[in-house]
């Protein structure tokens, strides 16, 4: 399975959050909006910043070196 | 008969806590109505909200606690919230019953918070607000097996719709009978042994009360808000404890601190299976399409300008003619108030310093209200949050993150909740520049500046049938001064004050929805009623002062008994006063073309002169004795001193003056103005509007003072200089340090000195040529 950081995911690509590295602060702070390890997302509008659905809310994001997401695209 | 007060009677005192976006004022206002206290917990910024209502004849007192996503404090203004939930807060005192707000088509997330809460070991109840979104959504949620697995009250909730609110109400009186609750355990066991430990040595340090919640977020967030306070009072000790615990923990594989959100998020998964079933496709909201014309690269910012563009537009269309009959009203209370009383140092002060004064600026009220009105809606509604997203791009391009925005646009209604609003940017470089640049931003504040000079001075020039006028092009342009120039001076700032990396932006796009009227109009109120406030004790003080000023140290006397006599010549030429105006105002109402009709009338004013001659001798006999008696005033000594500093912006004294004395509030400017052109006697009977004054106003070679660039220099001086000292008030106390007020003034009046010179000197040359 393909597996990328989320900057990489295009418009519309659907995957599981599968690891979070970066500085702990940022990192504590994704997981508590529901950013975190196991989550299903999906790329609403891909650039930076970006915006991305999990569940049903809606969050734009943009970590330049602070943080790494890699994601599991499952289509 | 009557039963025995039971003794648990007394009122019920119930914090409320939730998500942000999750409907919680809402559900806040829905439970109490629209009373509620308003206050500031001490040494912070929070916002300390309390409601009462009656339910079932028990007395409940409701506390407003800040939306937040977690309950680990890494602030002070955070510590606030986990202090009055843990009782400690001495003036909220004890918490009976904890209302967790989720969220209903996103519980996982929201089920987060609450497995904090529940640590607390609090009576609890859960509401699972916008019930019916998460029914069409296709999401189903079985509360009666949740509220087992959780051992708490749960109640499905629709506030903005006020269903199910008496649920709610009923579900709190059954859980404040409740005692405690035994939180779920979470984490692996060992972590609650080295909690326990943490917790017995911080009680045997001396304080007996330190409840458990405390020492399990001392262990879990490292550098927090808890590990700091405790490290200030136990210095010598707590590090090395703190230390040893988290490196025993992660010997037995429990890592500080990713293992909280990893177990937690297990507990939660866990708690929903068999509980929540959610569709296996989420399909697009409402929101979602939207989003795709608003947050589009182009079409987003086409949209952002275009509804910048109609606010502006929108302002100065509806809120000039209420402004003018504000006016009316002003002028009336003055004249009533002014025949009523006989000419001296008291009728002076009441009619020139407090009714042109306060009065002056009481009359840009609707103004704000629909500032306010405006900036209420787009928050509402939830448009702010794409206006940050849309502005993050250009905002890293300064060094700043879309974070910094929200403050920055707050700042457009005042630069006191924009600097306060700052708190959320964790980053402190960031945070510091942010600081620095809002009171650039145009508040509410420079209004009453601007509709006073573009009024008087700007011709309107409508096209398109009157929906674009150039009164609104210059509102919005004056608006948008300070905006632009603070992207360099934030660049700048960034580049040589506070280097370093562009931080990260993390911000939830809340889902768009109506506006609710009750929470636009009541933010309107409070800031409508803060103007007013301000208008009645700083600009009142300010006032009276300049009244003072410019009233003493001159010899009134003869200017009394002139005015004496025009009061006794009035009466005796009442009937040509009115005639002549009655003249005057067919005159006007005839045709341009109708020549022959206005000379008959011409003919008739001019018979009515001689016998209105002495009246006007003495009126212009007592405006140069006014004129004369300014000059000398303490005022127009200092006025006269500071002249040749600010003739090159093509000021007056008058205006200078003004400058000077709208330090404590940019908008004294007006009310100054006022009571100096009052006093002087440039205000006459016939036309009594500061407008008009302006208009007339003279240098001593008979040249109007204020010209189209005159106005414009003022209008620019304003719109990038620091007078007021509420802003450098918050300033020093967000920064904690007076340095950065005093730098703050400092370089804004010197960019306001010089685009203001600029503004002069070009404008001038172009009229010129």
């Amino acid at each position: 399975m393909l597996v990328v950081p989320l900057e990489m995911m295009s418009t519309g690509e659907q995957g599981r959050v599968c690891n979070l590295d970066g500085s702990p602060e940022l990192v504590v702070r994704l997981e508590e909006m529901g950013l975190r390890e196991g989550a299903s997302v999906r790329m609403v509008r891909s650039g930076s910043p970006c915006i991305l659905a999990i569940n049903d809310h809606r969050l734009s994001l943009r970590f330049d070196d602070c943080a790494t997401v890699l994601v599991e695209v499952t289509r | 008969m009557t039963s025995a007060p039971s003794p648990t009677a007394g009122p019920i005192t119930v914090a409320v806590i939730g998500n942000p976006n999750t409907g919680k004022s809402t559900l806040f206002t829905a439970l109490t109505g629209i009373h509620s206290r308003i206050g500031n917990y001490p040494g912070v910024t929070v916002e300390k909200k309390i409601a009462k209502f009656q339910f079932n004849d028990r007395e409940i007192r409701l506390v407003d606690l800040p939306g937040t996503y977690s309950l680990s404090p890494r602030s002070l203004d955070e510590m606030v919230s986990v202090e009055v939930l843990l009782g400690r807060q001495a003036e909220v005192g004890k918490i009976d019953v904890v209302v967790c707000i989720a969220d209903a088509s996103n519980l996982e997330r929201n089920l987060y918070l609450t497995s904090q809460i529940l640590d607390l070991g609090l009576p609890t109840v859960l509401v699972l607000n916008m019930w019916d979104v998460a029914v069409s959504r296709g999401v189903t949620i079985e509360a009666e097996a949740l509220s087992k697995k959780l051992g708490i009250r749960v109640v499905p909730c629709e506030a903005h719709r006020h269903r199910q609110i008496d649920d709610v109400k009923r579900a709190i009186l059954s859980a404040a009978g409740q005692s405690v609750i035994s939180p779920p355990r979470v984490f692996p066991p060992e972590f609650y042994e080295e909690g326990l430990r943490l917790q017995s040595i911080l009680k045997g340090w001396g304080d007996p009360d330190v409840p458990f919640y405390v020492a399990e977020r001392m262990l879990l967030d490292v550098g927090g808000q808890v590990e700091t306070s405790f490290t200030a009072r136990f210095p010598a000790q707590l590090p090395d404890e703190l230390n040893c615990a988290r490196e025993r923990l992660k010997a037995n594989g429990f890592r500080v601190p990713s293992a909280e959100a990893k177990a937690r998020y297990a507990w939660v998964r866990e708690t929903l299976t068999g509980v929540l079933t959610t569709p296996a496709e989420r399909p697009a909201t409402r929101s979602d399409r939207l989003d795709q014309w608003l947050t589009h690269r182009t079409w987003g910012l086409l949209a952002f300008a275009f509804i910048m563009f109609a606010v502006f537009q929108s302002i100065s269309t509806f809120a000039s003619p209420l402004m003018s009959y504000c006016e009316m009203g002003q002028q009336a209370v003055g004249e009533f108030v002014g025949s009523w009383m006989a000419p001296g140092p008291f009728r002076s002060l009441v009619v020139d310093g407090v009714i042109a004064g306060v009065g002056g600026i009481l009359i840009f009220l609707p103004q704000i209200c629909f500032l306010f009105l405006f900036i209420a809606l787009l928050e509402d509604c939830g448009y702010m949050a794409r206006a940050a997203f849309l502005m993050d791009k250009l905002m890293t391009k300064v060094g700043l993150s879309g974070k910094s925005f929200v403050p920055l646009m707050s700042s457009f209604a005042c630069a006191i909740p924009g600097i306060m609003a700052t708190r959320t940017i964790e980053n402190r470089r960031d945070r510091m520049v942010t600081i620095l640049v809002a009171p650039l931003m145009s508040c509410s504040a420079r209004f009453p500046v601007y509709t006073l000079m573009i009024v008087a001075f700007i011709p309107n020039i409508k096209w398109l049938s009157g929906w674009i006028s150039l009164h609104g092009i210059l509102f919005f342009g004056m608006t948008f001064l300070g905006a632009a120039i603070a992207i360099p001076i934030a660049w700048l700032f960034k580049k040589t004050l506070f280097r370093g990396e562009t931080p990260p932006f993390v911000m939830e796009l809340p889902g768009y929805k109506w506006p609710s009227p009750h929470i636009v109009l009541n933010r309107v109120y409070d800031r409508a009623r803060a103007f007013v406030a301000r208008a009645g004790t700083l600009i009142f003080a300010t006032s009276i002062l300049i009244w003072a000023a410019s009233y003493f140290p001159a010899d009134h006397s003869r200017q009394y008994q002139i005015e004496d006599q025009i009061d006794q010549m009035r009466a005796t030429v009442q009937s040509e006063l009115s005639q002549q105006a009655e003249l005057e105002a067919a005159q006007k109402a005839l045709p341009e073309s109708d020549a022959a009709e206005r000379t008959v009338l011409d003919q008739k004013l001019a018979d009515l002169q001689p016998r209105l001659e002495p009246l006007n001798k003495l009126i212009e006999e007592k405006n140069a004795i006014s004129e004369h008696l300014l000059e000398t005033s303490y005022l127009g000594r200092v006025g006269k001193t500071i002249e040749p500093v600010v003739k090159p912006l093509g000021w007056d004294w008058r205006i200078g003056v003004g400058v000077l004395a709208s330090f404590p509030a940019r908008e004294v400017i007006v009310s100054t103005l006022g009571t100096i052109y009052s006093l002087g006697g440039d205000v006459d009977e016939s036309h009594t509007g500061l407008h008009h004054a302006l208009q007339n106003s003279k240098w001593q070679d008979g040249r109007p003072v204020y010209t189209i660039p005159v106005a414009l220099s003022i209008m620019v001086f304003f719109a990038l200089c620091a007078q007021c000292v509420s802003t450098l008030m918050v300033i020093r106390r967000e920064t904690n340090s007076w340095k950065w007020s005093l730098f703050t003034f400092a370089y804004m009046t010197a960019l306001a000195y010089i685009g203001a010179l600029a503004t002069f000197q070009i404008g001038t040359w172009i009229t010129a040529v």
